[in-house]
C-alpha cells in the first residue's frame, strides 16, 4: 500500500472492455466483463456495471466462473496472478501467483484444484505453452500458484485458439482441442501423448488458418473458424483417415469468433462484416442475421440458459443479444479512433470529455461510469470501410462556454486540396442535443489549424465569437448574425481577416476577460484587440515555431504562455510586452485549468512524459512529476470537479477545482492492438483489499485527514465521511467480517463526532507512541526514495530548481509516522 | 523460330451432349453412363477409367435409367417407353421391349439381377424378368395415380418404394399391393409448389432416404410413416441420390451443380447412436447433376454440362495411385477429328453431322510463340448431314481430302469430294458394299486409294477407292480363331506400304498385323489399348495403352524394339503415368525418325526416343525451366519426354507436313457458353 498523499496515476477509464470473452454469470443475470486492468460486472436487467473488480497490476486476459462454485470467477492476468473472485460481492477471495504472464485461462468441471492457462515459453519468443496450474489449498489469501505441469507445447497465444470438449466416457477421458496457424490438434487427457493432429498437410497458403475453436457441448464435433470465411465442423476426428468435416461459408473474411448454443442446435459466428450469423443444426441453408451491429465482432459468448449471448465489438462495445437475434442493449465504452484529431475537450454541459469516436463521428465519453454518452453525427455521411478511400473526418472541435455552441471543422484526407467544413450547432433544449445551425464549406483555403470561441458568460449571445486559423495564413473572425427571415434565425458570416507578414496562422486563444485574442503566426505570438481588431503587440522567442499558446487566469492574466517547437517554455508580460521568464523544455501538452491560475505542461523526453504543473507569474513549477508514464502522453485536459475537494488541497492546489485527465497511445506488442487508456491524477489512497481493511482504511484515511487539516478552518463533515464505513460494514457478507466485539469499536468511533479542536500535543503525543512501531514499514522507505527521486528529478531540471521548505518536510513526515497509528490503537 | 507452325483450330463447336443417368456395376469395375442424346458409355474404372465402349445415340431412344443386370448386361429404358439391352460387345443396341406404361421413367435391377422394375408414366410399376436373350413380363404391381420417377428395392428383394410427385409409397413385392403412402411435403403449411421426389432409396433398416425438389434429403422410417430427419443440403431441387453399399454415405446432387455427401457417423465417439450429418460439399459442375454414383472408393458424379466426375474418397483408399486424384471427364476418349494432310481439311464429327473445314494459311514467319497474322481466313467447305435417326459412330477423310465416309449403327456412307475453285460439291458414292454394321473405325491409306472399315467381331475389310468415285471391296480380314467376337479392331494410322493394318481387341489386347493376311501379334497386355500408329519408315507400331503405358513393337523382327524394353524396365515417370486422360493419337514426323507425337486431352508430347528417359527425381514437364538455363546446363536437363501445355483441352493433333502443326482445341468457356443457362446464385461480390 502507497502512503496517502502520494500522487499517482490511476487508470481510470477507456480500456479495452475486449481483453477476453464475456462471461454470463450461472443465472445470466450479470455479464462479466474485462476493462483493462479490471473485472466489471453488469446487470443484464438494470444495464448498470454494479462491481468493478479491481487488483490486478496489469491487463486482465482472462475470466472464467468457478465451475464447483457459480458465484465465483476465476480471472488472470498479464501480471502473473490468478484471483478467484466473489463477483457478488465484489471481494478477492484468494490470490494465486503464478509468476509468469498468463494469456488465457481455462477451467474444467472434472479438474478439481487445477486451472489451465497459457503461459509464454521461457527463452522462446513468440511460443506458448499450456499449462495446468496447481491451485493449492491454503488457508491465507495469498497464495503460490508455482505448480504448472506443462500440458501441449507451442499453442496459439489467443484464447480462441484452445478449447475444452465435453468429457467422453470411453477410457480416453476428456478431449480438448487446439487450433493454431494451419494446425488443429486433439490431445485426449488421461493419455496425455496421444495427440491427433488433422489438416495439417491440407492447408496450403495461408488462407484456411484457423482462427478459433470451440467445441459442441453434447456432441463429439468442433467448430473451427477459418481466415477464408469459412466454418468447418469436424466429426470423427478420432480416426485418422475417416474423418469428415462439413463445411458453412457465409462470411467474407476471418471468422473470429464461434459459440454454440447450450444444446449444440444453434451455432453463432461473427466477423468483420458486423454481422451476427445463426447457425441451425448445422446446416448452411438454415441461417438467421443479425446486421448492423456496428462494428467487427470480436469475441461472443453464451449463457448457460441459452437466452442472451453477448458480442464483443472491436470498437470497445458489447452488444447483449436475445436468443431470438433481438438486439437489446450495449455498453459502449470510449471509441479508439485512429488519431484523435480533435484533442481532448470538455463538454461544458456534461462535463463529459469529447473527442473524435466512430469515423466522423463526435463521442462524448463519460469518465464517471467509463461509457459513451452519446455520439453525434457530424459528417453525416456514409462511412464505407475501404482502404485507400479520401475520408472525411473531424479534425478541430470547440464549444462556447455554457455550451450551448459547438464548432466544428471536418475535412477529407486529401493533402493538397482539403475539403473544408466548418459547422456551428445549436444546442437545443428541446431534443437534448446538438442541431446544425451553419454549415460553411471551404472556411479557409487550408487546413485549419486551430479554432476557439470567445466565451465571456456576463456578455451574453452578442459577444459570442470564433476565430479560426488556418495555413492559408490568415485567421478568420466568425460572428453570429440574425436572419433576415421573418423566424428570426440566427447564422454565423465572416467579420474579420486578420494575417501577420503572410506567416501560417497555428494557434489562437482568448484571454479570460476576452478583450484580447493572441494568434501565433509560425515563429511570432500576435496579440489583437478584439473589438477593434487592432494588433496590439508581438512576442517572438526564436528559434523555432510556436507549438502552444495560452493566456493566464485569474491573478495571472497579464501573462500569456507560448511552447515552441524548439523545446523552449515562455512566459511573456502584457503590460510589459517583455519575456518574463523562459525554460528549456519539450512540452508536448500545455493545458490551462479553467478554473484556476495553474497550468500544466507535459514534456516528451527521452522515451518518459514529465508533468510540470506552474503558475505563469512564478517560473518554479509548483509540482513536478517525472516518469508520469512510459507511454507518450498525446493529449490532456483538466475536467472541472462537480464540487472542490479540499483533501488534497495543501499539497496540491491545482488538482482542487479540476481533475486531470490524458491520454496515451499503449501498445501490447503480442497482439499489436493499440489500445487507449485515460489515466488520471488523483490522490493516493489507500487501496481496501478486505472490508475490514477498507474500514480500517477509511479510519486511517480519516485519521489522516484530520492531521493534515490541522491548524485550518474547515469544516469538516464527520457524519459522511464516516458513513462509508458504516454502509461498509452493513453490506459485507457475515462470512468475510471479523468478530462483532472486534468491530465494534470502530463502528462506535466512526458514529462518534470527533472533536475538532484536538490540540496539536495531542496529536502529536499519539505520533510519538506509534512512531516506534510504524518505523519498519517498507512503505515508509518507498516514500523517502520517492523523495529522493524528487529532489534528484529537480536537480536534474536546471534552472527550474525546486526545493520543499524544510516547514513543509517536516509536516510530510509527520503525516507519514501519523499513517498507521490506527491500527495499533485497534 | 520455334519448332514448328502451328494450326490452333478453335472452330470446332463440340458440345458434348450432358449426362443423364449412371449406373455402377455391382462388383464396381465399370460404369455405364448414359448421355441425354441417348449414347450410352462404358468407364473401365481398372483401366484408368478409360472410356472403353461407346454407343452412339439414336434421335428416338432416349435413355431415363440404365442398370446392370444378370452379370454384365446392360439395360436402358427412356421416353419412348422401351426396355432396351445394349450389346456391349457390338457396340449397338438390341431391339427393346415395350414396357406397356406409357414413358418410362425409372429402372432398377434388384439384388440378385434376375428381375427389373420399372416406374411408369402411368403411375404402374411393373416386374420384367431377366432371361437368356431378352426380358420376359412378369407382373404389374399396385397402381396409382401420377407418374413414378423414381423406384429403390429393398436389399432382400421384398419391397420397393416408388417415389412420384408429392409422395412415395412403399410396395411389398410378392402382393404386390401399397404397404405405406407418404406424403413429403404434408407438414408444409399450404405448399404452394407441388414436391417432386426425384430419387429414392431404401436402406436395409427399413429407412427411406428421399431428395426432392425443395432442396431436402429426408429419412423417414416407413413402417411407421415418420419423418426421422430431414436436410436441407441446397436452396433448388435436389436431383439424384445414391447410397453406398456399406450403407453409411450418400451422395446427393443438386441443380445448382453442388453435390453432398451424408454421412453416418456417431453423435459421441465410441457411442452407439449414430446420426446422418452433411459434411462434405463439391461444387465440381455448373449445371444440374442428374447422376450420381457411390462407388466403395469414389463419389462419381455427371451433369448436364457433360462433364463425369470421380472424386475418391481419401480415407477410403489405402495407398496412393491413381485412383486418389479427382478425375473429371468432358471429352470422349476418342477421336472425333480427322485431318487431310495434303490438302489440309478437317474433318469433325458431331453426333448427327459433319464439318469439312479448310485451314487458313499464313505467308509470314515469326519467332517462336508468336502469332501470325492469316492471309487466309480458315473455310468452313460443308457441312454433311447423317440420314435418318441415328447417330454417327465413325467418320474419316482421306489425306488428299477427296473422300469422305461416315458410318451410323446401320449403313456405312462414302462422299466424294470436289472441290473446284470457291464451289464444293459432295457426291455420293453408289452402290457402297453393304457390310455387317457397324463399322467402329475408318482408315484411308496414305495414298488414298484404299478404305480400310472395321467391323464387328474384329473382321476388318478393305476397300479399293476408283476414281472418279466408285469403291470395291476386296476382301476381309478376320482375327484369328479364339479371340473373335471378343475384340474390337482398332486401326492404326499411317502404313508403309500402304497395306498393313493392325487391329487390336479391348479385351483381350493383343494386336494383328496382318499384311494382307495375318503377320503377327503383339503380346497381351492386361489395359486397354488407346490409341496407336505405326511408323512410315520403320514399321514400327507404337501402342498407347490406357494405363499409360508406352509400348513399340517392331512389326517386321516381330518383337518389342529395345527402345521399348529399356522404358519397361526402367519404368515411366511417375508423373506421366498419373496423368489425366489416356493418349488418344499418335503421330510421327517425317523429318525425325525417332520423334515420336502423342497428345491427351492436357498436353502435347514430343517423345525424343534418341534422349535419355527421365527419372522420378527430375521434372517431367521440364520446358519452361529449361529455357532459362544456358546452353550447356540444358544439354544435360533434357530428356525423352519434350511435354507442352499450352493447348487446352486438346481434342486432335497431327502433323501436316515436316514442320507444320495442327491442334484442335475446345476452350471449356466456349463450349459452356452453348450450355443453357445454369440455376440462378447469388454469388457473393458479383
Amino acid at each position: 500500500m502507497v502512503a496517502p498523499g502520494a500522487l499517482r496515476v490511476v487508470r481510470c477509464g477507456g480500456s479495452a472492455l475486449r481483453g477476453a470473452r464475456a462471461v454470463f454469470s450461472a443465472d445470466s443475470k450479470y455479464l462479466l466483463y474485462v476493462s483493462g486492468d479490471f473485472v466489471k460486472v453488469y446487470s443484464v436487467n438494470t444495464e448498470e456495471t454494479l462491481r468493478l473488480m479491481g487488483g490486478h497490476a496489469d491487463l486482465v486476459t482472462g475470466i472464467q466462473l468457478n465451475p464447483h462454485n457459480h458465484m465465483q470467477l476465476y480471472s488472470c492476468s498479464l501480471d502473473g496472478t490468478i484471483k478467484l473472485w466473489d463477483f457478488m460481492d465484489g471481494i478477492p477471495i484468494k490470490t494465486f501467483t503464478v509468476g509468469t504472464k498468463l494469456l488465457a485461462l481455462y477451467t474444467l468441471a472434472s479438474a478439481e484444484d487445477s486451472v489451465f492457462a497459457v503461459i509464454p515459453k521461457k527463452g522462446e519468443r513468440d511460443t506458448f505453452q499450456l499449462v495446468s496450474v496447481t491451485l493449492t489449498k491454503g488457508a491465507g489469501q495469498d497464495l503460490e500458484g508455482k505448480e504448472l505441469s506443462v500440458v501441449l507445447d507451442g499453442v496459439g497465444a489467443s484464447m480462441k485458439h484452445i478449447a475444452f470438449g465435453r468429457e467422453v466416457c470411453s477410457p480416453s477421458g476428456f478431449f480438448f482441442l487446439l487450433c493454431s496457424v494451419g494446425w488443429l490438434v486433439l490431445v485426449f487427457f488421461s493419455q496425455m501423448n496421444c495427440i491427433f493432429s488433422l489438416s495439417t498437410t491440407k492447408t496450403k497458403g495461408g488462407d484456411n488458418r484457423f482462427s478459433c475453436v470451440v467445441c459442441h457441448p453434447k456432441e463429439d464435433c468442433i467448430a473451427t473458424g477459418h481466415a477464408d470465411g469459412k466454418i468447418r465442423l469436424w466429426r470423427n476426428f478420432h480416426d485418422k483417415k475417416e474423418y469428415t468435416y462439413s463445411t458453412l461459408h457465409w462470411h467474407h473474411d476471418i471468422v473470429m469468433d464461434l459459440a454454440f448454443s447450450i444444446e449444440g442446435t444453434r451455432l453463432l459466428s461473427g466477423g468483420v462484416e458486423s454481422v451476427l450469423v445463426q447457425w441451425h443444426n448445422e446446416s448452411s441453408c438454415q441461417k438467421d442475421f443479425l446486421p448492423r451491429l456496428g462494428s467487427p465482432i470480436e469475441y461472443i459468448s453464451m449463457s448457460s440458459d441459452g437466452d442472451l449471448c453477448c458480442t464483443l465489438h472491436t470498437d470497445n462495445r458489447i452488444s447483449i443479444i436475445n436468443s431470438n437475434l433481438r438486439f437489446s442493449r450495449s455498453i459502449q465504452g470510449l471509441i479508439k479512433s485512429r488519431d484523435v484529431k480533435t484533442g481532448l475537450v470538455v463538454d461544458p454541459r456534461t462535463k463529459a470529455l469529447v473527442l473524435n469516436g466512430e469515423p466522423g463521428h463526435l463521442q462524448f465519453y463519460s469518465l464517471q461510469s467509463d461509457q459513451q454518452l452519446f455520439s453525434l453525427d457530424i459528417v453525416q455521411r456514409q462511412y464505407i470501410h475501404q482502404a485507400g478511400l479520401k475520408q472525411s473526418d473531424l479534425v478541430k472541435v470547440a464549444f462556447s462556454a455554457q455550451g450551448t455552441w459547438l464548432a466544428t471543422v471536418e475535412e477529407s484526407e486529401e493533402v493538397t486540396d482539403p475539403e473544408l467544413q466548418l459547422k456551428l450547432w445549436f444546442y437545443n433544449e428541446e431534443i437534448q442535443s446538438f442541431e446544425l445551425n451553419t454549415r460553411i464549406n471551404t472556411p479557409h483555403d487550408n487546413h485549419i489549424t486551430d479554432m476557439c470561441f470567445r466565451d465571456m458568460d456576463e456578455l451574453g449571445d452578442d459577444s459570442l465569437i470564433l476565430v479560426t486559423t488556418g495555413r492559408d495564413c490568415v485567421f478568420k473572425v466568425w460572428v453570429m448574425v440574425e436572419d433576415t427571415d421573418p423566424e428570426g434565425d440566427v447564422s454565423w458570416s465572416c467579420d474579420f481577416v486578420g494575417s501577420y507578414h503572410n506567416y501560417q496562422a497555428t494557434n489562437c486563444c482568448f484571454s479570460e476577460d476576452g478583450s484580447l485574442l493572441a494568434v501565433s503566426f509560425e515563429e511570432t505570438v500576435t496579440v489583437w484587440d478584439s473589438l477593434t481588431w487592432d494588433l496590439k503587440c508581438t512576442f517572438c522567442h526564436p528559434p523555432g515555431n510556436i507549438r502552444n499558446i495560452c493566456f493566464g487566469r485569474l491573478t495571472c492574466s497579464k501573462y500569456i504562455i507560448g511552447a515552441t517547437d524548439y523545446g523552449f517554455l515562455c512566459c511573456w508580460n502584457l503590460l510589459t510586452c517583455a519575456l518574463e521568464w523562459s525554460a528549456q523544455l519539450n512540452v508536448v501538452v500545455l493545458q490551462p485549468d479553467p478554473l484556476s491560475e495553474y497550468i500544466a505542461a507535459i514534456s516528451w523526453l527521452s522515451k518518459e512524459s514529465s508533468l510540470f504543473v506552474f503558475k505563469p507569474n512564478e517560473p518554479l513549477p509548483v509540482y513536478i512529476q517525472r516518469n508520469l508514464c512510459k507511454d507518450k502522453i498525446l493529449l490532456a485536459a483538466f475536467v472541472p470537479r462537480d464540487e472542490p475537494e479540499i483533501t488534497s488541497s495543501e499539497k496540491y492546489p491545482w488538482l482542487r477545482k479540476s481533475q486531470l485527465f490524458f491520454l496515451t497511445d499503449t501498445q501490447i506488442c503480442e497482439t499489436k492492438i493499440l489500445l487507449t487508456f485515460f489515466f488520471k491524477l488523483a490522490v493516493e489512497e489507500s487501496l481496501p483489499v478486505t472490508p475490514f481493511s477498507l474500514l480500517l482504511g477509511k479510519h486511517r484515511h480519516q485519521q489522516a485527514q484530520e492531521d493534515t487539516d490541522l491548524g485550518k478552518l474547515v469544516v469538516h463533515n464527520k457524519q459522511k465521511q464516516a458513513s462509508p464505513a458504516v454502509k461498509e460494514l452493513l453490506h459485507t457478507p457475515a462470512h468475510v467480517l471479523p468478530s462483532a466485539s472486534f468491530l465494534c469499536t470502530i463502528f462506535i468511533n466512526s458514529l462518534l463526532i470527533s472533536k475538532e479542536k484536538k490540540s496539536a500535543e495531542e496529536v502529536a503525543d499519539e505520533v510519538e507512541m506509534e512512531s516506534e512501531k510504524a518505523e519498519d514499514d517498507s512503505d515508509e522507505e518507498d516514500i523517502t526514495a520517492m523523495e529522493q527521486e524528487d529532489t534528484s528529478h529537480m536537480e536534474l531540471l536546471g534552472e527550474m530548481t525546486c526545493k520543499l521548505s524544510k516547514s513543509q518536510e517536516k509536516e510530510l513526515r509527520k503525516i507519514r509516522k501519523m499513517d498507521y497509528s490506527w491500527i495499533s490503537a485497534l | 523460330m520455334g519448332e514448328f507452325e502451328v494450326h490452333r483450330v478453335r472452330f470446332f463447336g463440340l458440345v458434348p451432349a450432358g449426362v443423364r443417368c449412371l449406373a455402377c456395376h455391382p462388383r464396381g469395375s465399370r460404369l455405364a453412363l448414359a448421355r441425354t442424346d441417348g449414347a450410352v458409355e462404358v468407364y473401365n474404372f481398372a483401366a484408368n477409367y478409360f472410356q472403353e465402349k461407346v454407343i452412339p445415340g439414336h434421335e428416338l431412344r432416349t435413355v431415363e435409367s440404365l442398370c446392370w443386370a444378370a452379370g454384365d448386361r446392360l439395360f436402358g429404358a427412356g421416353l419412348s417407353g422401351d426396355i432396351t439391352e445394349y450389346d456391349l460387345s457390338g457396340l449397338s443396341a438390341a431391339r427393346g421391349v415395350d414396357g406397356g406404361g406409357g414413358p418410362i421413367w425409372s429402372m432398377v435391377a434388384n439384388s440378385t439381377g434376375t428381375q427389373l422394375a420399372i416406374g411408369c408414366e402411368d403411375g404402374s410399376v411393373k416386374i420384367f424378368q431377366v432371361v437368356p436373350g431378352g426380358i420376359q413380363f412378369e407382373r404389374n404391381l399396385d397402381r396409382r395415380k401420377g407418374r413414378v420417377l423414381c423406384l429403390s428395392w429393398h436389399p432382400s428383394d421384398t419391397h420397393i418404394v416408388a417415389g412420384s410427385i408429392d409422395f412415395f409409397r412403399v410396395i411389398d413385392v410378392t402382393s404386390g399391393q401399397t404397404v405405406q403412402r407418404i406424403m413429403v411435403n404434408h407438414h408444409v403449411e399450404k405448399a404452394k409448389r407441388e414436391c417432386v421426389v426425384w430419387a429414392i432409396s431404401l436402406l436395409s433398416s427399413g429407412t427411406v432416404v428421399s431428395a426432392d425438389s425443395f432442396g431436402r434429403v429426408q429419412f423417414w422410417d416407413w413402417e411407421q410413416g415418420t419423418l426421422a430427419e430431414s436436410h436441407t443440403v441446397s436452396t433448388s431441387a435436389a436431383l439424384s441420390l445414391a447410397v453406398s453399399e456399406k450403407e453409411d454415405s450418400i451422395i446427393v446432387g443438386t441443380s445448382t451443380g453442388a453435390t453432398y455427401q451424408l454421412q453416418l457417423l456417431p453423435v459421441t465417439l465410441g457411442g452407439q447412436e449414430k446420426r446422418w450429418v452433411r459434411t462434405k460439399p463439391f461444387q465440381f459442375h455448373s449445371h444440374d447433376v442428374r447422376a450420381v454414383a457411390h462407388s466403395p472408393t469414389a463419389l462419381i458424379s455427371g451433369g448436364l454440362d457433360a462433364q463425369l466426375v470421380i472424386r475418391p474418397l481419401m480415407e477410403k483408399i489405402q495407398k496412393k495411385s491413381y485412383d486418389a486424384a479427382l478425375r473429371k471427364f468432358t471429352f470422349p476418349h476418342r477421336r472425333l477429328v480427322s485431318c487431310a494432310r495434303k490438302a489440309r481439311l478437317l474433318l469433325f464429327q458431331f453426333s448427327q453431322y459433319l464439318e469439312l473445314w479448310r485451314l487458313g494459311s499464313t505467308e509470314e514467319t515469326g519467332k517462336d510463340g508468336e502469332v501470325l497474322p492469316l492471309c487466309q481466313m480458315p473455310e468452313h467447305l460443308v457441312q454433311l448431314k447423317s440420314k435418318g435417326p441415328e447417330h454417327i459412330y465413325c467418320s474419316c477423310v482421306s489425306p488428299c481430302g477427296t473422300w469422305v465416309g461416315y458410318s451410323t449403327a446401320s449403313r456405312f456412307h462414302l462422299y466424294r469430294v470436289h472441290c473446284d475453285g470457291d464451289g464444293v460439291s459432295l457426291r455420293k458414292v453408289p452402290k457402297v458394299p453393304k457390310l455387317l454394321p457397324p463399322a467402329y473405325q475408318l482408315q484411308f491409306s496414305a495414298d488414298s486409294d484404299s478404305l480400310f472399315v472395321a467391323s464387328a467381331r474384329g473382321s476388318v475389310h478393305v476397300f479399293q477407292l476408283l476414281e472418279p468415285g466408285g469403291c470395291k471391296h476386296l476382301h476381309t480380314l478376320r482375327p484369328p480363331s479364339g479371340v473373335e467376337g471378343r475384340c474390337l479392331p482398332f486401326l492404326p494410322r499411317g502404313s508403309a506400304q500402304g497395306g498393313c493394318v493392325a487391329e487390336v481387341s479391348a479385351v483381350v489386347p493383343s494386336v494383328h498385323c496382318p499384311l494382307l493376311q495375318h503377320h503377327c501379334t503383339v503380346p497381351t497386355y492386361n489395359c486397354a489399348v488407346s490409341a496407336l500408329a505405326i511408323h512410315p519408315s520403320t514399321n514400327n507400331l507404337v501402342i498407347a495403352y490406357s494405363d499409360q503405358q508406352l509400348l513399340e513393337f517392331s512389326i517386321p523382327e516381330k518383337q518389342y524394339t529395345s527402345w521399348s524394353r529399356a522404358v519397361q524396365s526402367r519404368g515411366l515417370h511417375r508423373a506421366w503415368l498419373e496423368r489425366d486422360s489416356p493418349i488418344t493419337h499418335i503421330t510421327f514426323n517425317p523429318k525425325n525418325p525417332s520423334h515420336i507425337l502423342l497428345h491427351d486431352t492436357y498436353l502435347l508430347c514430343v517423345l525424343d526416343k534418341s534422349l535419355p528417359l527421365p527419372d522420378d527425381s527430375t521434372l517431367l514437364m521440364n520446358q519452361s525451366t529449361l529455357k532459362q538455363l544456358p546452353e550447356t546446363a540444358r544439354k544435360r536437363q533434357l530428356h525423352a519426354f519434350k511435354i507442352c501445355k499450352k493447348f487446352q483441352p486438346l481434342l486432335f493433333m497431327d502433323l501436316l507436313d515436316e514442320n507444320c502443326l495442327v491442334v484442335v482445341e475446345r476452350p471449356i468457356m466456349d463450349f459452356k457458353t452453348q450450355l443453357p443457362l445454369p440455376v440462378q446464385q447469388k454469388k457473393f461480390g458479383t
